[in-house]
């Protein structure tokens, strides 16, 4: 069981294909919580809904960055606009992202426009100028306009969730939809990276919020990080369901690409699906969430194992990507042999790439906290309610 | 037939008329059905003569039959020199019981066609199936086997053993085609899957589709590469570089819109068969004698 | 009053934000449609130039039918011979230049035809033009390996002779010599 293709030597999507829809997920994961908000009036959302959104835009604004890394003509990468093949899964990625980034834009833009037109008047410099250009020349906002704002935040709010669970369910399709590939044809590919993506979204809110709350010293609102910890919790049960029904199906059809498979999932990922993605990724945190969700637990436990519990799921979501995207090239399309991969420190599809990739989107976010009031409701949230 | 006829006269109109369209529905089935048999009578009778007069036309035209053997290609292809003219479709043989594993045709690919070192555009597995059972599966290496310095196997112990020839399938609903997502890969009129090597974005999308691991990012490029029949050879109407250096005929290449060319006498020969058949890629790649066993 | 008056009082900066996205559509469209390359979909969806930049392509392997335009001799000798499928690169290597050079010598006679060079033994060698006589070049194909079909003829040079008779004929070196094939076989017919 020895026998590579000679053009399987080594694998064409690297690591950077991995990041990509951890990105992406991270995206539709914390546009769902922003989107609980404003579209369901989830109240207990209030205190992480800004950042959800503002979150959302950061890392969407960097999510083609791995994939520019990767493609070996980045310079041709708006071929993909000019001469879009219909037919293929992933012309549509250029259009469907730069929708949902508009869409992003629109939003926060609608959602901060009474601080931008507020600090419009009252600072001066380049930053005022840039937030007079925002204000688009508005000195004050009237009540019938800031209606105006909020119905239309809510309409994109909803039109938000379906463009995000396509940006990211499509993403899965691109995988689930290559026949070539029986570790990645599955319709469940799909529905399975977008369930992973709420469950990385929540779990990236809730880091966020307790770290920057940490940071700013700032009590996290207790009712707040149990309602994500819930919300992550059954996200997580469902997302691991699903990939365990993924698998359990193809073990017990054992159809005639199974033997490669079991070698792949006993040999080759062992350690990161095993270990990683089940045991340190799913097992663990279904645990810590089930004791910090209870009432009984004190905030201050609950913000610890909530926290654990929330980066290890970050882990498990990366394991993943990394299982189904690495895994379903390390066996070769002879399904006599294996391939070996691992990831370079240097170049464009380096370890340092990866850091710096998964690094931006915060710097961007540090960036886009200075410029918009992310905490402002906890300050003003009288005058807030009055108005809305 | 005549009693129920006679009933429906007596039911009145209500069964009469179900009757009738009952029996309407029956003699329309039973028209539909013998022309479908007649149909499929005549057609398979033209099939057969279609085949005679093509195996008359072979045996009689003897000259004709040499004259093609002799330049090594069918007298309705052009000559060398000449481009091919018309509506073309072209497609490829290979017979794996002649294959005799020397490797030629992959330093010819090698050659002609710049594959930097690493990549291939065509290759030729070993299958080795032993007396106790195991199967061994590896590369004839380009310069044959002959001071490659592999380990040589004891003949005693084999069970049976064959070369597998492999290059692109050229498939009718080709998957990498399809993925692209800039129209960099596509169809030529004549049927070969292409590469457009300037507007490729080098995303892999293709390499990850292509169920036979025929493509690759060429790193000179850094877009898809694969094996084109070699186009700039068959539409100046030469072999493909692979074909012109078999020594044993185990690769065919030709034109199968031609019922007179040489790969569809030799297709008709012999049950062909194609690689990953479940896939639905519709290969305009076939094989002669495959092993179940290739994957 | 309605979702029409609020937006036409209040709604300023949402029209501004209309006409931008309209601008920006209406700028992409345009953009779009100059950036579709020349000859794009003129034959189906793609650009038709690649058809003939890949046509343009030289063909570096000579085809059996260019050589034999001069060397129909050989053809002849070859037609009905075990080895009529055998072509003539298998021996002589790629003859790219030799062709080239021989296409100019027939305009002009100051142009002299350059002779063949010795066979490296390399099957992927760089040599233009060579004579093989070499039993290397033979038992390229007809040497002993696993894998090959029955009917094959597969020949280990020792057993052969001994098997043919032809130990007592030789002398030893010419036994350990490089040509000992053709000492029974022809090159173009190797019929014995």
């Amino acid at each position: 069981m020895e026998f590579v293709f000679p053009n399987d030597s080594h694998i064409p999507w690297s690591i950077m294909i991995v990041l990509y829809p951890y990105i992406t997920g991270l995206v539709a994961g914390a546009f769902v919580v922003s989107a609980l908000y404003h579209v369901f009036n989830q109240q207990v959302f209030r205190p992480v809904a800004k950042l959800a959104l503002v979150t959302a835009l950061c890392f969407c604004s960097c999510a083609t960055l791995p994939l520019l890394l990767h493609l070996h003509h980045p310079l041709r990468a708006f071929n993909i606009m000019f001469t879009p093949n219909v037919r293929s899964a992933m012309a549509g990625f250029g259009f469907i992202y730069s929708l949902y980034m508009l869409l992003l834009i629109v939003e926060v833009w609608l959602v901060f426009r009474p601080d931008i037109v507020e600090r419009a008047k009252s600072h001066t410099g380049a930053t005022g100028f840039l937030y007079r250009v925002l204000a688009l020349g508005d000195r004050e906002i009237t009540p019938g306009a800031r209606t105006l704002d909020e119905w239309f935040i809510r309409a994109l709010a909803i039109a938000g969730i379906p463009a995000a669970c396509v940006l990211h369910g499509y993403v899965g399709f691109l995988f689930g939809a290559i026949k070539a590939n029986p570790w990645w044809s599955t319709a469940l590919m799909p529905v399975i990276f977008l369930v992973s993506a709420v469950v990385s979204g929540i779990a990236a809110l809730l880091v966020l919020y307790l770290v920057l709350s940490r940071w700013r010293r700032v009590v996290p609102d207790a009712e707040c990080v149990r309602a994500l910890t819930r919300c992550l919790w059954i996200s997580l049960v469902l997302a691991v369901s699903l990939e365990l029904l993924e698998m359990i199906h193809m073990a017990y059809e054992s159809g005639a690409e199974w033997h490669v498979i079991s070698s792949l999932l006993s040999e080759k990922l062992s350690v990161s699906y095993g270990v990683i993605q089940l045991l340190l990724g799913s097992i663990c945190p279904f645990v810590l969430l089930l004791i910090a969700m209870q009432r009984r637990i004190r905030p201050a436990v609950a913000n610890i194992l909530g926290g654990t519990a929330a980066v290890l799921t970050l882990v498990q979501v990366f394991a993943m990507r990394w299982n189904v995207v690495v895994g379903g090239q390390l066996f070769s399309k002879s399904f006599r042999g294996f391939v070996e991969y691992s990831v370079p420190v240097g170049g464009r599809e380096g370890l340092v790439a990866v850091v710096i990739v998964l690094a931006l989107p915060l710097g961007v976010l540090w960036v886009a906290a200075k410029l918009l009031p992310l905490w402002q409701h906890e300050e003003s949230s009288d005058t807030e309610m009055v108005s809305s | 037939m005549r009693d129920q006829a006679g009933e429906s006269t007596d039911c009145g109109c209500s069964g009469d008329c179900a009757d009738s369209g009952e029996s309407l529905a029956r003699r329309e089935f039973l028209r539909g059905a013998t022309t479908v048999v007649l149909g499929g009578l005549s057609l398979s009778y033209l099939s057969v003569a279609a085949a005679d007069i093509n195996s008359d036309g072979q045996s009689q035209d003897g000259t004709d039959g040499s004259a093609a053997q002799e330049t090594g290609s069918p007298v309705t292809e052009s000559p060398a020199g000449n481009p091919p003219e018309g509506d073309i479709l072209f497609g490829f043989l290979v017979d794996t019981g002649t294959c005799i594993g020397t490797g030629k045709c992959l330093s010819a690919c090698r050659t002609e066609n710049d594959v930097p070192e690493g990549n291939s555009r065509t290759w030729v597995e070993r299958y080795v199936h032993f007396k106790d059972g195991r199967l061994q599966v590896d590369l004839v290496p380009e310069t044959g086997y002959a001071g490659s310095g592999l380990p040589l196997i004891d003949p005693d112990e084999v069970d049976r053993s064959y070369f597998v020839p492999k290059l692109c399938n050229h498939c009718e609903d080709a998957p990498c085609t399809q993925v692209c997502p800039v129209h960099a890969s596509f169809t030529s009129p004549e049927g070969v899957e292409l590469v457009d090597p300037n507007r490729c974005i080098g995303c892999a999308y293709c390499v990850q589709a292509c169920p036979y691991g025929a493509r690759f990012i060429n790193p000179e490029t850094s877009s898809a590469d694969k094996c084109t029949w070699c186009y700039h050879r068959i539409m100046r109407g030469e072999k493909p570089a692979c074909v012109e250096a078999c020594p044993v005929d185990a690769r065919v290449f030709g034109r199968l819109d031609d019922p007179r060319s040489e790969i569809n006498k030799r297709l008709a020969k012999v049950p062909a068969s194609v690689l990953k058949e479940h896939l639905g890629t519709h290969p305009k790649l076939h094989y002669l004698g495959l092993s179940g066993d290739v994957t | 009053m309605n979702w029409k008056q609020l937006f036409l009082r209040d709604g300023r900066h949402l029209r501004i934000l209309a006409c931008a996205l309209i601008a920006l559509g209406v700028v992409t469209y345009l953009v779009q449609g100059q950036m579709i390359p020349e000859t794009f979909g003129d034959l189906g969806p793609y650009r038709a130039a690649a058809l003939e930049e890949l046509k343009s392509r030289p063909s570096v392997l000579q085809s059996d039918a260019t050589c034999l335009k001069c060397h129909d001799h050989v053809g002849e000798e070859r037609a009905e011979s075990p080895h009529k499928s055998v072509g003539c690169l298998h021996c002589h290597g790629i003859g790219r230049k030799h062709v080239e050079i021989a296409r100019r010598a027939e305009k002009s006679e100051e142009i002299e035809i350059p002779a063949v060079e010795e066979w490296d033994g390399n099957p992927l060698t760089k040599v233009d033009l060579y004579v093989a006589h070499n039993k290397q070049a033979c038992l390229s194909c007809h040497g002993a390996v696993v894998g090959m079909p029955e009917a094959f003829r597969k020949i280990v040079v020792a057993d052969h002779l001994e098997e043919v008779g032809a130990l007592d004929d030789l002398d030893e070196e010419t036994i350990k010599s490089k040509g000992v094939c053709l000492e029974c076989h022809g090159n173009h017919d190797p019929a014995p």
